[in-house]
């Protein structure tokens, strides 16, 4: 089609009589349908118009109008909400009948908990909660006080998970989130939905001990629907406390946010319990199905329609969605309130290592974003720690310096400030999502490299050029000195969990293990390096305190040894380097676990894996050459002289008795032993019968540890 | 409704089993015209998750023909692969759009002549990589594109509009030698010279 020819027919055109937009400075509406009928017959049988922003996502956003699987505007039964409502779809009250009314208003509590479980586990908020029509029409239930508070409360409790997660903003790639275009998340009232729900515990309490006219006639199923309601109301009324609590500043909501939690759960405990008076109690049925169904009766539940959104707002890819169980919801509640709790049972440790070694720990149990998104708040608030700790003050205590050095004017300085954004951005990374988390670290490690070189330049010219050196320059240099190593340390941290993530996220292919250890041992042993240093000149200011303590004696002969927390570090790198040289081995002599491919080699591979560490020299100086250099002569006769397994096993030994109060470290240090133990004896047998029986089958494991693996040697 | 149930059962049988045939039955030939558009679009529809409209379809055999190939087995079109290539930030990378086998022709190397037949042209037409998607549940794909060079380089997470995650999955080409007698310092030099490129 050429251009000359679209304007000609363009310029004939007059602008449509209604046109909902109007006209703006550089554009005019005009009709096209002369210019497409030429179109047409210019065309011949699958020519394209291609404009220059014709791309993959202009041509991947193209839908076909009236194929179901794409057009999401095409009718499926009613025009729109209040069409819907004309056709009876969402009557209020239910059902005439008391007994249905209740029933049924017990089946919409029920799909609307699996409705909010599926809207957390991914989809859309338009397809899931707010395919309820009667959340669509608040004014419309007003009547129904039951239905109309707990209404209100799940218009609310959606606020209040979309702003926690926005706020946040951990969602980067879970955006479906927090999508609410168009739909009424915010009724008038809303905000009076826990008194509403008060009177309406308090009006069932009543019927429940009969002081009143009871709910529905049927006098036998009084007490089961009394109960039934009044878990599902007090579950909404606690699960909503919960949620304002763990936004009160600087955690000081957490403690009674703990006790709603527990209200919440012991409240869930009672919802799964109503079942089986729903099911059989109420009917005498048992329908097929029990594993999909979203009600605690195994009905359908009235009121409901994703289809109408999906015409009049938020996106709602035309497509159903499967949606969990009402069983599997609850499950999810259940994990979500534990996660929580955990959250919240956190002391708020002024230490940024234990904060980071709490985080960490969270995140092995794989929470979903909502606890993730209230973690987050709670760590970074206001720029501070906890809202309450200047981020200059935990950087100092971090890096080891005294107490009076966290009001020293060099926190002003710009690099020192960087960092501290610097700081702020890591804990609000190791918060989001493993596979979102690792591409955010790899990126931020450069960043940490350049204030590193950023702020020996800026040490250089403040503390460099002075010859005389007074007091309070010297704890200039002092402080320079001790946040620069931090700040390496720091790097290391950030690169050895880029790495281990990938074990999580299964990045890595067995052929590709034996580089991966190998450079998880050279940063492993950076780290430990740093870590070191910081702990020494640490306890050499202790030192200096202590001197004037009498029994100094045994402080001293504890200094001297190795720190704990290195000692833990150097059991990983031991087993790091051990796996490494173990698979190099296995390559050189037996030759097992080489990828030959047609297009590239290791090395490309080697590149890809760790661009991004090398990008930011992450250490300096290392290269494929030198992982070539330290592997490519390994033999099992040599491994077996240096030992790296029993060094690990014995230290890991050794630390054990210390970590007796810290159960995450306890477990994490056995799960090393029994690695290390394994490997020590696989490697054994290799060596003894490995060159000679060419049967053997060497395969890796991961059952005693997430990232470190097990060597199982098989005959074939 | 009873002679439609039976002949659906024939056909979801006819559609799993696997059918005998010799590799060299198979021809492989490259995108020759609009008459191979119905092809495809079958292939695809009937194999892979998502719904694809018929401009991206286009926009890839129209843009690229030469980068997209089928697999004849006796006139019957049994695979194909459709891909790009262009820039992307500062490299000139190729992506595998999609790849599909019938599935009674699979676990033959149809797939992997396919796919090594675009990833040839590209490296030919001076791609320095080939990047792609797959399911971390598709095993086939992923170990099919782990014997051709490709690393898992990140996972993306409910990638899917089925919610599954999928791992991009990355295949970096040689840098071309500068001459062989420079050999040597390219090699001590190598880490350096790659970061130019990425930059």
């Amino acid at each position: 089609m050429d251009q000359s020819g679209a304007e000609e027919v363009g310029m004939h055109c007059h602008p449509p009589v209604h046109s909902p937009i109007p006209s703006g400075e550089n554009s005019v509406w005009a009709d096209v349908s002369s210019l497409l009928e030429a179109a047409c017959q210019e065309l011949q049988d699958g020519d394209l118009i291609h404009g220059d922003n014709f791309n993959l996502f202009a041509a991947m956003s193209a839908l076909e109008i009236m194929d179901p699987k794409m057009d999401s505007g095409i009718v499926c039964k009613y025009y729109s909400v209040d069409e819907a409502v004309e056709n009876g779809v969402a009557p209020v009250p239910i059902s005439s009948d008391k007994t249905i009314d209740v029933q049924c208003t017990i089946d919409i509590m029920d799909h609307l908990l699996a409705c909010e479980a599926t809207w957390h586990n991914g989809h859309s908020l338009a397809q899931t909660v707010f395919s309820c029509i009667y959340l669509l029409r608040p004014d419309r239930t007003s009547s129904h006080a039951i239905l109309h508070s707990y209404c209100r409360v799940i218009r609310a409790t959606c606020k209040a998970v979309v702003s926690v997660v926005s706020d946040a903003r951990t969602h980067e790639e879970e955006d479906l989130f927090t999508m609410t275009y168009g739909l009424p998340l915010h009724g008038d009232g809303d905000e009076k939905c826990l008194s509403m729900l008060n009177a309406v515990e308090e009006m069932i309490y009543r019927q429940l001990r009969a002081y009143i006219e009871p709910l529905q006639l049927n006098l036998d199923l009084e007490e089961g629907f009394c109960n039934a309601l009044l878990c599902r109301i007090r579950f909404r009324k606690h699960f909503f406390h919960v949620l304002t609590c763990m936004r009160r500043p600087q955690g000081r909501g957490l403690e009674l946010a703990r006790k709603h939690i527990a209200s919440c759960m012991s409240e869930l405990e009672c919802i799964l319990k109503s079942a089986e008076f729903l099911r059989f109690g109420a009917f005498g049925t048992c329908d097929d199905g029990v594993e999909d169904r979203t009600t605690a009766s195994g009905r359908a539940p009235i009121g409901f329609d994703a289809s109408l959104n999906s015409r009049s707002s938020a996106p709602t890819p035309p497509r159903a969605i499967k949606f969990l169980s009402w069983e599997k919801a609850i499950k999810y509640f259940l994990k979500l309130l534990h996660d929580l709790d955990i959250v919240c049972s956190y002391s708020l440790d002024p230490m940024l290592e234990g904060v980071l070694r709490f985080v960490v720990q969270f995140q092995k149990s794989k929470p979903d974003l909502v606890a993730r998104a209230h973690l987050q708040l709670l760590l970074v608030q206001d720029g501070k720690l906890y809202g309450r700790d200047p981020i200059f003050a935990v950087i100092t205590k971090a890096a080891a310096l005294p107490e009076v050095t966290k009001n020293h004017d060099i926190q002003k300085n710009e690099y020192i400030v960087q960092l501290g954004q610097l700081v702020m951005n890591m804990l609000k990374i190791l918060c989001t999502n493993a596979a979102w988390q690792r591409r955010k670290l790899g990126k931020i490690l450069q960043d940490w490299r350049v204030i590193y070189v950023q702020l020996e330049l800026a040490f250089r010219n403040e503390c460099g050029s002075v010859s005389s050196i007074s007091d309070d320059e010297n704890i200039c240099v002092k402080i320079f000195k001790h946040i620069l190593n931090w700040v390496e340390e720091q790097t290391y941290w950030i690169a050895s969990r880029y790495l281990m993530l990938g074990f999580e996220l299964d990045l890595y292919s067995p052929s590709e293990y034996c580089m991966v250890y190998w450079y998880m041992y050279v940063v492993l042993i950076k780290l430990a390096e740093k870590t070191h240093l910081r702990m020494a000149v640490s306890s050499g200011t202790a030192k200096k305190k202590g001197k004037k303590k009498k029994d100094s004696s045994k402080e001293l002969a504890k200094e001297s040894r190795i720190p704990l927390p290195v000692l833990f570090l150097q059991c990983h790198l031991c087993l790091a380097e051990g796996l490494s040289m173990m698979l190099a081995a296995l390559r050189n002599e037996l030759m097992v676990l080489q990828s030959p491919s047609p297009f590239n080699t290791e090395r490309e591979r080697f590149n890809q894996h760790f661009e991004l560490l090398q990008k930011a020299c992450v250490p300096d100086n290392i290269s494929y050459l030198s992982f070539k250099e330290s592997t490519a002569y390994t033999r099992f006769s040599t491994l077996v002289m240096y030992n790296y397994f029993k060094n690990a096993q014995r230290i890991a030994k050794e630390i054990k008795s210390s970590f007796s109060d810290d159960p995450d470290r306890l477990a994490e240090v056995r799960r090393l032993e029994q690695v290390a133990e394994h490997n020590g004896v696989a490697l054994n047998v290799i060596c003894r019968v490995g060159a000679l029986d060419p049967s053997l089958k060497v395969s890796f494991e991961f059952t005693h540890h997430p990232y470190f693996a097990t060597a199982v040697v098989k005959r074939s | 409704m009873e002679p439609n149930r039976e002949e659906e059962q024939r056909r979801q049988e006819a559609a799993t089993q696997k059918v005998e045939f010799d590799p060299s039955e198979i021809e492989y030939v490259s995108y020759g015209g609009e008459h191979h558009l119905p092809l495809i679009m079958n292939l695809v529809d009937q194999e892979l998750s998502e719904p694809y409209s018929i401009f991206t379809y286009r926009y890839f055999v129209y843009l690229w023909p030469n980068l997209s190939f089928m697999a004849f087995h006796k006139g019957k079109c049994v695979g194909t692969v459709v891909c790009k290539m262009g820039e992307h930030r500062t490299t000139f990378r190729g992506y595998i759009a999609m790849l599909v086998v019938l599935k009674p022709y699979r676990g033959r190397g149809i797939a992997t002549e396919l796919v090594t037949r675009s990833i040839k042209v590209m490296m030919e037409s001076g791609c320095e990589e080939v990047t792609l998607e797959a399911e971390v549940t598709n095993k086939g794909a992923l170990a099919l594109y782990g014997r051709l060079g490709f690393i898992r380089a990140k996972r993306l997470f409910r990638y899917y509009l089925n919610g599954v995650d999928a791992f991009r999955l990355k295949l970096l080409f040689p840098c071309p030698e500068i001459h062989p007698a420079l050999s040597m310092i390219a090699e001590s030099d190598e880490s350096h010279r790659h970061h130019d490129q990425i930059a």
